[in-house]
């Protein structure tokens, strides 16, 4: 519940103190923030516990003066906007939603549902960062477990392909290297802590042992130590083609077979490279053997908020994690055919919503020439590139700060957050709710569409 | 044998989803019979005059006509027949077909002929990426059957293939033969990084060098003869200009693996 209480301080100032709060900037989703929040100013003062990136984020949010909605780039009210983003959804032949991560799980079942309803596709921002796991789990399964399970009795964990004391700040101190454990009462000095990556970050010093590798060689050293772990042969030449040696092979297998409880952490450094899924796949396999001799899990460090609650909630929806198509009334997923980059750079759909997140910036130049053809309908609590593009433009409330709701952590934990202040734009579970109650009528009786 | 036209007038807006047109469900019907067969624009239900001319009674030979880049799942489940394509065609051509041959005159997108498990599909250009492999999540890919293709292919030619025959003309992407439970991958060109990565057993054949994976292990040169019978059928289909005779009688390096799986499968690869 919600532990707010409300002083006056001498400043006469209204000020209010939001306990157990959450941040919701990377997906560690630290949920033991102490937040100071100046009412009259509409802004965090104070962030107790949170990083660095935590304290950005709480502070850099304020009320800012724009319009709710934009319609071709002309202020208009939230029923207009409603009313056209409804129109644009209904009328298009190929639509898809992206994006959801900085969202909240009730918000993405509503942007599920509208898909659903319309036959169009759905698709979340993990088919450009973790998606590859995604396929792997699905190929391989996976061998898992809590943050919290992890940091009660894991005494070996590897990280693999990140820089977590830059993008997951407290991911280290919270979690798995340095906090004290049921059965690693001892903290760091309890754990071996790796960290293999192709070059040093501000994380290689915290690490017991640094492996460096090759780029792009990250496959060929896992399905090597896949190889070591069975006991089978591996080539000669190893040290030549990946940059590791042989003694640090075999060292690291040891390790890996004999510590009580093992965790292999992987960052986009290993998904988003050449191969992929397979990487993700390779890393996977990899905890699954080592099960035959101790306990071990792997687990993505996954990067945005909620994106872990995307995949959770599209998958509960939908059966699948992202890159759902319903243009025939049942979803259907096929990563390369029905994921967003693909269908914008192949030119294929003719409209989009996108939801929290900022495609027109960060995806290939094709995608984006085919972005600004069609029409876009953008939710977003700040402005983008995407939002600039828009046909239709809301401007929302950001999760976690000025609305409630569930998160997932990155473990699949989900969260509640506790909003600090109230803000005059409506949430995007608000306004994704309105598209979707239009689109409904829109469609009553009409077109030739699947019954659903 | 009459001949059934097809030719586009309409080119599709969003992608089309077209399993109506094979020999099987088109035989037996009259032109108009075929203009209103069904088929899925987007999310809307279409009919196939809308963006075909039908000229010919239906039977077991089609001719199409027309960028068809944007047109799905031609062919899906054939068993018996010929399609013939005047052009580029979009992904999942030949999708589980079991008898018949789809020639195609141009380009292909991906997923060439995902899950077939018999008869034959042409591509005299290039191909996408999955040519004749498992769709995400399935098992087994390819359970028998031949695609050949001209050009070039992207990634996982073959992912988790139990049987049947792939042929590339051209260069050949990443995870070639991946996962690969049995049959035969010949690639004329270069083929990428992780070629036959988890293959159980099988064979993956190519023209030129390549680098292996550490858990391929190098066993010997020699004369495949075997080779030599896939490498001349190649030869009767179109292969000729790339296939050359010292290809037939030359010395093969054999790698065995995939060491972390049953280590029954072979990579061999050209050596003089
Ligand atoms: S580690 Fe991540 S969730 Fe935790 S405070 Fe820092 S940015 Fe926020």
């Amino acid at each position: 519940m919600v532990e707010a209480t409300q002083t006056k301080s001498k400043e006469s100032k209204n000020i209010k103190i939001v306990k157990d709060a959450t941040c919701t900037f990377c997906g560690c989703v630290c949920d033991d923030m102490e937040l100071t929040v100046d009412l009259d100013e509409h802004r965090i003062t104070k962030a107790k516990k949170a990083c660095v990136l935590g304290r950005a984020w709480f502070y850099e949010h304020t009320i800012d003066d724009r319009p709710v909605v934009l319609i071709d780039g002309k202020e208009a009210t939230l029923e207009e906007g409603i009313e056209t983003a409804a129109q644009v959804l209904v009328d298009a032949k190929f639509p898809i939603t992206y994006g959801l991560s900085d969202s909240t799980c009730e918000a993405q079942r509503v942007a599920v549902e509208i898909m659903d309803i319309i036959n169009g596709s759905i698709d979340t921002t993990t088919s450009v960062c973790h998606g590859p796991s995604g396929m792997a789990f699905q190929g391989v399964g996976e061998s898992t477990a809590t943050l919290g399970e992890i940091k009660n009795r894991a005494d070996l964990v590897i990280y693999w392909g990140g820089n977590p004391a830059e993008s997951h700040p407290r991911h280290f101190t919270k979690y798995a290297v340095t906090p004290k454990g049921m059965y690693i009462p001892n903290g760091k000095k309890d754990r071996t802590v790796v960290l293999v990556d192709v070059r040093r970050t501000p994380s290689t010093p915290l690490a017991d042992i640094f492996v460096l590798i090759k780029p792009g060689k990250d496959f060929e050293v896992l399905w090597a130590l896949r190889a070591l772990v069975k006991g089978k042969k591996i080539s000669e030449n190893i040290e030549k083609d990946t940059g590791v040696s042989r003694e640090v092979l075999d060292d690291l297998v040891s390790r890996m077979k004999n510590a009580q409880y093992g965790v292999l952490f992987f960052g986009m450094g290993l998904t988003m490279t050449r191969g992929r899924h397979f990487n993700s796949g390779a890393i996977l396999s990899l905890a699954s053997d080592l099960n035959e001799f101790t306990h071990f899990v792997a687990k993505p460090v996954r990067g945005h908020g909620n994106v872990t609650g995307a995949d959770n909630v599209v998958s509960w929806q939908t059966g699948y994690p992202f890159g759902v198509n319903f243009n025939r009334g049942f979803p259907r997923f096929n990563p390369g055919e029905f994921t967003t980059t693909d269908v914008f750079s192949r030119g294929e759909a003719d409209a989009a919503m996108i939801i929290a997140s900022d495609p027109a910036s960060n995806f290939p130049k094709k995608a984006i020439e085919h972005m600004k053809k069609i029409p876009i309908i953008s939710l977003d609590a700040k402005d983008t590139c995407t939002s600039k593009i828009a046909k239709v433009r809301f401007a929302v409330a950001t999760y976690g700060i000025n609305t409630g709701g569930t998160v997932y952590r990155m473990d699949d934990v989900p969260i509640s957050l506790r909003p600090a202040f109230d803000s005059p734009f409506p949430s995007d579970q608000e306004v994704l709710e309105g598209i979707r109650n239009r689109v409904k009528e829109l469609l009553k009786g009409d077109k030739a569409r699947l019954a659903a | 044998m009459s001949t059934t036209l097809l030719k586009l007038h309409t080119p599709p807006q969003v992608p089309l989803e077209t399993e109506v047109i094979s020999p099987t469900s088109l035989s037996g019907l009259s032109e108009s019979g075929i203009e209103h067969l069904q088929v899925m624009h987007g999310n809307v239900k279409a009919k196939l005059g809308d963006f075909f001319k039908v000229t010919g009674k239906g039977g077991s030979d089609i001719h199409l006509e027309g960028d068809l880049s944007n047109v799905k799942m031609i062919g899906t489940g054939m068993s018996t027949g010929k399609i013939t394509i005047d052009g580029d065609v979009g992904m999942h051509v030949g999708m589980g077909m079991s008898g018949g041959e789809i020639l195609v005159h141009g380009d292909a997108g991906d997923w060439v002929g995902p899950e077939m498990s018999g008869g034959r599909i042409v591509v005299k250009g290039n191909a996408g990426h999955m040519v004749g492999s498992a769709y995400r999540g399935q098992p087994a890919g390819i359970s028998g059957g031949e695609i050949f293709i001209y050009g070039n292919a992207k990634n996982e030619i073959g992912n988790s293939m139990r049987r049947g025959f792939i042929a590339i003309g051209g260069n050949a992407g990443d995870f070639t033969g991946v996962n690969m439970l049995a049959g035969t991958i010949i690639v004329a060109g270069e083929m990428g990084i992780r070629t036959g990565a988890g293959m159980k057993r099988g064979t993956i054949a190519s023209l030129q060098s390549a680098p292996m994976l550490p858990t391929f292990e190098y066993s010997c040169t020699y004369h495949p003869l075997f080779l030599r019978f896939y490498l001349i059928r190649l030869q009767e289909n179109g292969f000729r200009r790339i296939i050359q005779d010292k290809h037939l009688n030359g010395k093969y390096k054999r790698y065995s693996g995939d060491g972390i799986e049953l280590n029954r499968g072979e990579v061999l690869l050209f050596a003089r």
